[in-house]
């Protein structure tokens, strides 16, 4: 019996596509159904229905032994995993982003943080370790202001001078006259596995992980 | 929520001032038990084995442990009135390593163990506690693959004592000489060496693909590298895997550890295990002090390894007697819960 922890959000239909190339389909269609977890047709398997953020969590503690999930909730989680493969679709960058004609904006790449005199630069995002580690890393003090959603939106306020958050096609930043300063990372959903799970259920996971990762 | 407390700054305020640091817990009457009978059941096989108990102190100078992850650096550390930087004991190999070298040097082999606890800041959210109970093992004084093989076969009778089927248990085999032998070949920088060693342990092929691609030249280390991301084996298809592991080692460095591994691996064949091993060259993180073979252990019913080991053959060289050695321990945390001891 193995269960795949699946995320909600926008890849659900891109990642139920690559188990269906492993005889893995939910016996009910996620779309109608309320139930958040539904065994899949025919094999010794299940699926758990989740938001993004929390499929880590899901299969790093065991209770779902394989998941799909963006890498940039994997890396933010922290939680111990494996990462075999790269699904490749989800794609998208993790971006440091200002007002068009902020401090930051102008100041950034020559070495400028754009913070003020006397305080930190305001960071907004939904990201807070992995922008606490891209500052780190580049000797920059930041005062993060952690937000669950409409993260454009802080820097446009003047709730914060800058944004930690993904970009997939950059529409949202420009209507909002916003502008990427940095890309962070790049994004792409990948397949997670439980340590454990992998060892003891490696026969079942294989074929499994082969599929879903390879090529249709 | 108590209406009274909804505002309340400190979540340890009263009336909730009692609870324990978080993770770690009280142990009463049945799960007392529980423990109890399952380090009795260990001490037994233990001592079986020839092995005898050791129990150092619960705290000690901070410099005992080093400063690696997952060992001192990751201490609950304190000065006390002398201005002493001491540390709760956040590892026991290391403090066997130190009586070892001090009060027992000069006597090889020595087959010490230990049961306790560890305390070692864990990552949040993680489910790991932060105080730890373990047993373990360490030999003192042998350099061969049987000391190695010894050791492995101890590891799956302790489980076997725990009432653990074998069917129910896997031990992850590698041997880490061999991967810090591809990263000198490769001429790696320490951050190269650390991101290799994340992608590696991660089995990140993409990553470690994209890493080798960029960072290391082309050429055996590069591809011997890749290969660590690739799946475990049974033990009986592994020879496979060590023969290319083999062709691909840029040196006699990488050479001589694979062959340690398969001499150790092949004084197990013929016996009947209380786990199924597997090899995996992949296995590479550790507490940073091993030096050859390594292993982890799983267990049916755990999210993560119940316990691990392997050869560390410089440690006792901090304490002043360098002496080969190799051991593991168990996490009892995960371990009491799936065990029936005899």
């Amino acid at each position: 019996m193995i269960t795949v922890a699946l995320p909600k959000g926008r890849t659900l239909q891109a990642a139920l596509e690559r188990f269906a190339r492993a005889g893995l389909s939910p016996e009910e269609d996620f779309a109608t159904t309320r139930k958040l977890i539904v065994p899949a047709r025919g094999a010794q398997a299940r699926f758990l229905l989740l938001k993004d953020p929390d499929v880590p969590l899901y299969v790093e503690r065991g209770a779902a032994d394989l998941g799909v999930c963006g890498l940039d909730h994997v890396l933010e989680s922290g939680a111990d995993l494996l990462v075999p493969v790269d699904l490749g679709f989800g794609t998208c960058r993790l971006c440091l982003a200002a007002p068009r004609d902020s401090a930051v904006a102008r100041g950034w790449r020559s070495g400028e943080s754009g913070a003020e005199m006397g305080r930190s630069l305001r960071v907004a995002t939904k990201y807070p370790r992995l922008t606490a580690r891209a500052f780190a890393r580049r000797g920059v003090p930041v005062d993060l202001v952690r937000l669950s959603g409409s993260v454009e939106l802080a820097a446009v306020a003047d709730l914060a001078d800058a944004i930690v958050d993904l970009v997939e096609t950059g529409r949202t930043l420009q209507e909002n006259g916003l502008l990427v300063v940095e890309e962070l990372l790049q994004v792409s959903a990948r397949l997670v596995v439980n340590r454990a799970s992998y060892r003891l259920k490696l026969e079942e996971l294989l074929p499994v992980l082969e599929r879903v990762g390879g090529p249709s | 929520m108590d209406p009274l407390d909804a505002w309340s700054k400190d979540a340890r305020e009263a009336p909730a001032r009692a609870v324990p640091p978080q993770g770690t817990q009280d142990l009463l009457f049945e799960a007392a038990r529980r423990l109890r009978r399952c380090e009795a059941a260990l001490a037994r096989v233990f001592e079986e084995h020839g092995f005898a108990e050791v129990i150092p102190p619960s705290i000690e100078s901070a410099e005992v442990f080093g400063d690696t992850a997952g060992g001192g650096a990751d201490a609950l550390r304190a000065v006390d009135r002398h201005g002493h930087l001491l540390a709760l004991r956040a590892d026991f190999t290391a403090q066997v390593a130190r009586i070892a070298a001090t009060r027992l040097s000069g006597i090889s082999p020595l087959r010490l163990y230990y049961r306790g606890s560890v305390v070692r800041e864990s990552a949040a959210d993680s489910g790991v506690p932060r105080e730890r109970l373990q047993a373990g093992c360490e030999l003192v004084g042998e350099a061969g693959p049987e000391a190695d093989a010894e050791m492995l076969a101890l590891a799956a009778a302790s489980l076997l004592a725990l009432g653990i089927p074998p069917g129910a248990a896997r031990i992850a085999v590698g041997a880490v000489g061999y991967f810090s032998a591809l990263i000198a070949a490769a001429g790696a920088s320490p951050r190269l060496a650390r991101a290799l060693t994340d992608a590696i342990d991660r089995k990140d092929l993409p990553g470690l693909t994209l890493l080798c691609t960029r960072e290391v030249p082309p050429g055996r280390a590069r591809e011997a590298l890749l290969m660590l991301a690739q799946p475990p084996r049974p033990q009986a298809e592994a020879t496979a895997l060590l023969s290319r592991a083999q062709q691909l080692a840029p040196g006699d460095d990488a050479s001589s550890a694979l062959q340690r591994l398969v001499a150790a691996l092949d004084r197990l064949q013929a016996r009947e295990l209380g786990a199924e091993l597997e090899v995996d060259l992949g296995e590479v993180r550790g507490l940073g002090y091993y030096t050859g073979l390594v292993f982890n252990l799983y267990a049916a019913g755990a999210p993560r390894a119940v316990g691990g080991g392997g050869r560390y053959d410089t440690l006792l060289g901090r304490f002043g007697d360098p002496r080969p050695a190799v051991g593991f321990s168990l996490d009892l945390d995960a371990l009491v819960p799936l065990a029936r001891p005899a």
